[in-house]
């Protein structure tokens, strides 16, 4: 059986091919307002990398924030039942998973690949991948270096503000006041995992957690959530297909 | 599911009921406000005057109250002042029976509505009963009792019409029966599937604060006689309950977001559910003493311990055998917000999956709600 799963999220769109023989290949593509197209065109770089047909695609599952607005998909589950499965499959002793994406940032808690609790943060940016482009952005650091500046610094900045906006006119006051970027990176690294960690405890997560999602590329976040957390966190190659793994295995059994 | 023809015949009440406000109006009969349950109807209505529920839920009045209100409050605060001083300047309508009441009766429970009760004065004349805030403790009924006493007075006062004990125990026999015909209608939600949505008994469920009493029991005996003879359908649907803040007329967002993600709603632990008609009053015992002694009862967040609502909740989701339970409450209602960690740690101790969702009276979380829903009955299936 060959299956599909596409991850619509808001910043990227993801897709991954699950083969006969249990075997991956991924596209991640950035969504740019247009969910439709995106996963259109996710679902062709799949098909295309693995060789495969259309019509050989027995069955293509959705999720993410635009899950309903796919329409060649079957059917479509929550990114938080897709990413418990999907992240099961590569670590079958999960217990705990962190989510941070572009706009929302969840905790999960999973027990033998099915959800048992979960909670999430989509009501302000904070928090949030979004969080963090805007105040790289004030920083003028690429997103991707954002991390490895962050974990440079000897003593981070404390940022106060929890808006995004006022966060942003924070960085550009604090360098106006001479603190070096790595200090300032590290503030806002900080006072994101540490938002984050109030909810992993809250659902009590407390091993066998894995950090998925895109802010999990970012070693920062993640050293970071693990200090708080006094725990390690397992990280994925690949963490930000974890959400359309999941839909695709979904879709399978 | 089944479209109910009471409940279509429910949605032509309203202006019914309008008119017949205004033609005891102008005969001179009474007619008070009220916000909430603490306030027993008994009274009311043996004083000879009629009553309406001013508990808001309309989206549109908040705007206005936010003149006058800190944006921080809970919305049905807000909707509920915002219908009531609403003088439609701002092209904004509220129901017509907001501007209609003679007098608002209302009840020392959270901040938010006590201070909310002071500024209502300068509209509206406003009798507050002032309530014991630990239920438990017979000196909290013995006050009760006394400020139950002053109310009758009032309310005499406001008719001109002596209340008598017969009277009052005609009305608590009346609304027993009103209550007696709820529990029937929860009973035969016990079946599995439920023969019955959660939308459309919330809809009835509201409007028991709106209708006379008569009517409310007319509606109430038809919709039973409808559901106790509809063919019970053969889908099993996770079996819901909502636990938390009421969900006054004009609000059903939540609920008809849980049952498109194809739950069921089997019971609703709230003010707009069990808390009205749970218990009855003690019909052998003198009128006043069997009155406070049913009211102080009410498992309001309000009141301080309130682990009767935890056992409350416990013996509801295992009556109506729940497969979870979503915890609901309004933005910074702090009462329920605060009181649900010790209902999620009951429930979690007894199995019981729970989500929480907070929201207010706006569309703007439908998709966040949705996407919860839908993760909580992938979960609970
Ligand atoms: N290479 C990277 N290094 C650090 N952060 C990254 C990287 N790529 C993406 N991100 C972060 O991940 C976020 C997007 O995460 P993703 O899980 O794709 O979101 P969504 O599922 O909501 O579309 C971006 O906002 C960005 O902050
Ligand atoms: S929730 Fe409490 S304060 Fe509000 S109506 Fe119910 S009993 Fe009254
Ligand atoms: S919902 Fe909460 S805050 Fe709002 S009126 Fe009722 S008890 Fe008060």
């Amino acid at each position: 059986m060959i299956s599909v799963g596409i991850d619509a999220g808001s910043a990227t769109t993801k897709a991954v091919l699950v083969k006969d023989d249990g075997s991956t290949v991924h596209s991640i593509r950035a969504t740019a307002f247009d969910f439709v197209s995106a996963a259109e065109k996710a679902y062709e770089d799949v098909l295309g990398i693995a060789e495969i047909d259309r019509k050989e695609v027995d069955h293509v599952y959705s999720t993410g924030y635009g899950r309903n607005s796919i329409k060649f998909a079957d059917r479509s589950i929550s990114e938080i039942t897709a990413h418990a499965k999907g992240v099961h499959h590569i670590y079958p002793d999960v217990e705990g998973i962190i989510d941070i994406g572009g706009q929302d940032s969840k905790v999960i808690s999973v027990n033998n690949g099915k959800v048992t609790d979960f909670l999430m943060n989509d009501k302000c940016a904070a928090g949030t991948g979004k969080f963090l482009e805007y105040t790289a952005r004030a920083l003028e650091v690429p997103m991707e270096e954002l991390g490895k500046i962050a974990l440079d610094s000897r003593s981070p900045a404390s940022i106060s503000s929890m808006c995004t906006v006022f966060a942003e006119s924070e960085v550009i006051s604090l360098r106006a006041k001479g603190y070096s970027k790595e200090d300032i990176a590290a503030g806002l690294v900080e006072s994101i995992a540490r938002r984050v960690a109030v909810m992993a405890r809250q659902i009590g997560l407390k091993r066998n957690v894995a950090f998925v999602g895109g802010v999990a590329k970012n070693a920062a976040i993640k050293a970071a959530l693990e200090k708080e957390l006094g725990i390690s966190l397992y990280v994925l190659p690949e963490p930000q297909i974890t959400g359309a793994l999941g839909a695709a295995l979904h879709g399978s059994n | 599911m089944h479209s109910f023809k009471t409940l279509e015949n429910l949605k032509n009440s309203y202006s019914e009921r309008i008119r017949q406000i205004a033609d005891e109006r102008k005969s001179g009969k009474k007619l008070v406000g009220t916000f909430c349950l603490f306030v027993p109807d008994e009274i009311i209505f043996a004083a000879g005057a009629d009553r309406v529920i001013l508990c808001g839920g309309k989206n549109d009045t908040v705007s206005i109250a936010e003149q006058y209100l800190p944006r921080n409050i809970c919305p049905l605060i807000k909707s509920s002042f915002g219908s009531i001083i609403n003088d439609g300047c701002s092209g904004i309508k509220s129901c017509s029976h907001f501007s209609m009441v003679d007098m608002i009766v209302a009840e020392n429970t959270c901040d938010g509505k006590k201070k909310m009760y002071e500024l209502l004065e300068d509209y509206v004349p406003t009798y507050v009963i002032d309530l014991p805030q630990r239920p438990d403790t017979s000196e909290a009924l013995k006050y009760f009792i006394s400020e139950l006493e002053k109310f009758r007075d009032a309310m005499e006062q406001l008719t001109g019409y002596k209340i008598t004990d017969e009277q009052l125990k005609e009305e608590i026999r009346f609304s027993n029966e009103t209550r007696r015909l709820f529990h029937r209608l929860y009973e035969l939600r016990k079946r599995d599937p439920s023969p019955i949505s959660g939308t459309d008994v919330l809809k009835i469920l509201q409007k028991q604060y709106f209708l006379s009493p008569d009517k409310l029991k007319e509606y109430l005996q038809m919709l039973i006689n409808e559901v106790e003879n509809i063919e019970p359908g053969q889908v099993h649907k996770p079996r819901i309950m909502i636990s938390g803040c009421p969900m006054p007329g004009g609000n059903t967002k939540v609920t008809e977001i849980i049952e498109s993600k194809g739950g069921v709603i089997v019971a609703e632990e709230s003010c707009t559910g069990t808390r009205s008609f749970w218990d009855l009053v003690d019909e052998s015992k003198e009128p006043m003493i069997a009155l406070a002694e049913r009211y102080i009862k009410i498992p309001c967040s309000c009141m301080s311990p309130n682990n009767r609502r935890i056992d409350n909740i416990l013996e509801l989701a295992r009556e109506f055998r729940v497969d979870g339970v979503i915890y609901y409450t309004l933005q910074f209602c702090h009462g329920y917000n605060i009181e649900k960690q010790k209902v999620q740690k009951a429930l979690k101790e007894a199995g019981i999956p729970m989500l929480s969702i907070e929201t207010d009276y706006s569309d703007s979380d439908v998709e966040q709600i949705g996407l919860r829903a839908d993760a909580f009955m992938e979960m609970i299936s």
